[in-house]
């Protein structure tokens, strides 16, 4: 990897210098050993990547612009006209879909009869999920097989423990990779949370899947490992066909950890 | 291909936006029955049953243009390509 970017004519482009993006690891592979691969995954991840390269840089070559180093667009008028723009649009259809199609206004709430089934709102049945863990409660030998803490303590605690996991996570990883192939570890932890977030929401509702109960909580907890299993496999065999100093310009002003 | 793109994704969403005003006033049995799939309530008026028949083509047009030009047109250049 060269120090400058040098055209043909011996110019040196302004995006040049180092890329201050370093491969994570000693066994990445170098680029003639990428060059090699010639088939599969890493192969085809090779060519998508080199092809855009590629495009980017015809582009470039071809036109007439002269890049500055800027750190920015000015305010005015470049971002007020962009900012404007989205801003009149999104407010337009709130009234657009307000004026159309008014809310349902339903009956009073009737306090004296509780409905068939309760649930939070739906970006919160993560939570209501982990007050469903009981099986997961382990009922100790040493009290005679009655349990530490009882079920509905254990699902409160537990919330304690995923937002404890997510809020450790930036912390152990800086986020600076650009590409979830950069990271295949850390992407597929990702993938994992996601699809977690996924079932034990599914938990949360166990009552209306037409599902064996024990069947879902045993794969609440298992499909969130497959998915990030598959999605390190595959991302890690992408890996060998991706180029670390892909997109430098557009990251230069955010150096690695 | 990125034109294509954005050309089914202004249909998908300004026909389905269109689509589901007329089918929230027209075919909208209740908050905690059917849904803009209602049925076709009878007795309409005239500009009820332009709204009915305006509604039946932005659904075909809907589903039609984004597959024209996501996966017929698409298709078609990577044929003449290959």
């Amino acid at each position: 990897m060269t120090d400058e970017q040098q055209t043909d004519s011996g110019e040196a482009q302004t995006d040049g210098g180092g890329t201050g993006i370093v491969p994570p690891d000693d066994e990445t592979p170098t680029w003639s050993e990428r060059k090699a691969r010639t088939q599969g995954l890493s192969r085809l991840t090779y060519e998508y990547f080199e092809r855009s390269r590629r495009e980017d840089q015809d582009l470039r070559q071809e036109s007439s612009y002269v890049e500055r180093d800027v750190l920015a667009f000015p305010t005015w008028p470049h971002e007020m006209i962009r900012n404007l723009s989205l801003t009149s649009f999104f407010v337009g259809m709130i009234i657009f879909l307000s004026a159309t199609l008014p809310p349902h206004l339903g009956p009073p709430a009737d306090p004296s009869s509780t409905p068939a089934i309760i649930l939070p709102d739906w970006y919160l049945y993560w939570s209501f999920g982990l007050l469903k863990l009981g099986p997961l409660n382990p009922d100790l030998a040493i009290l005679g097989g009655d349990k530490l803490m009882a079920d509905r303590t254990y699902g409160v605690l537990a919330n304690g423990v995923i937002v404890g996991a997510i809020a450790v996570v930036p912390f152990l990883n800086k986020g600076s990779a650009r590409r979830p192939v950069e990271q295949p570890f850390w992407a597929s932890v990702g993938v994992g949370g996601v699809v977690f977030a996924l079932t034990i929401s599914v938990l949360a509702v166990q009552n209306l899947v037409p599902m064996d109960t024990n069947l879902l909580f045993d794969l609440t907890f298992l499909l969130p490992i497959v998915a990030g299993t598959i999605s390190y496999a595959l991302l890690k065999s992408m890996q060998e066909g991706y180029m670390y100093d892909l997109n430098r310009r557009y990251y230069r002003l955010r150096p690695p950890k | 291909m990125a034109d294509e793109f954005a050309k089914g994704l202004g249909i998908l969403t300004g026909g389905g936006l269109v689509w589901m005003v007329l089918s929230g006033w027209y075919t909208n049995e209740g908050f905690e029955s059917t849904q803009l799939f209602g049925e076709i309530p009878s007795g309409l008026g005239t500009y009820g049953q332009a709204a009915i028949v305006l509604r039946d083509a932005l659904f075909w047009f809907t589903i039609i243009g984004v597959l024209v030009f996501w996966v017929v047109i698409p298709a078609f250049q990577q044929l003449r390509e290959a």
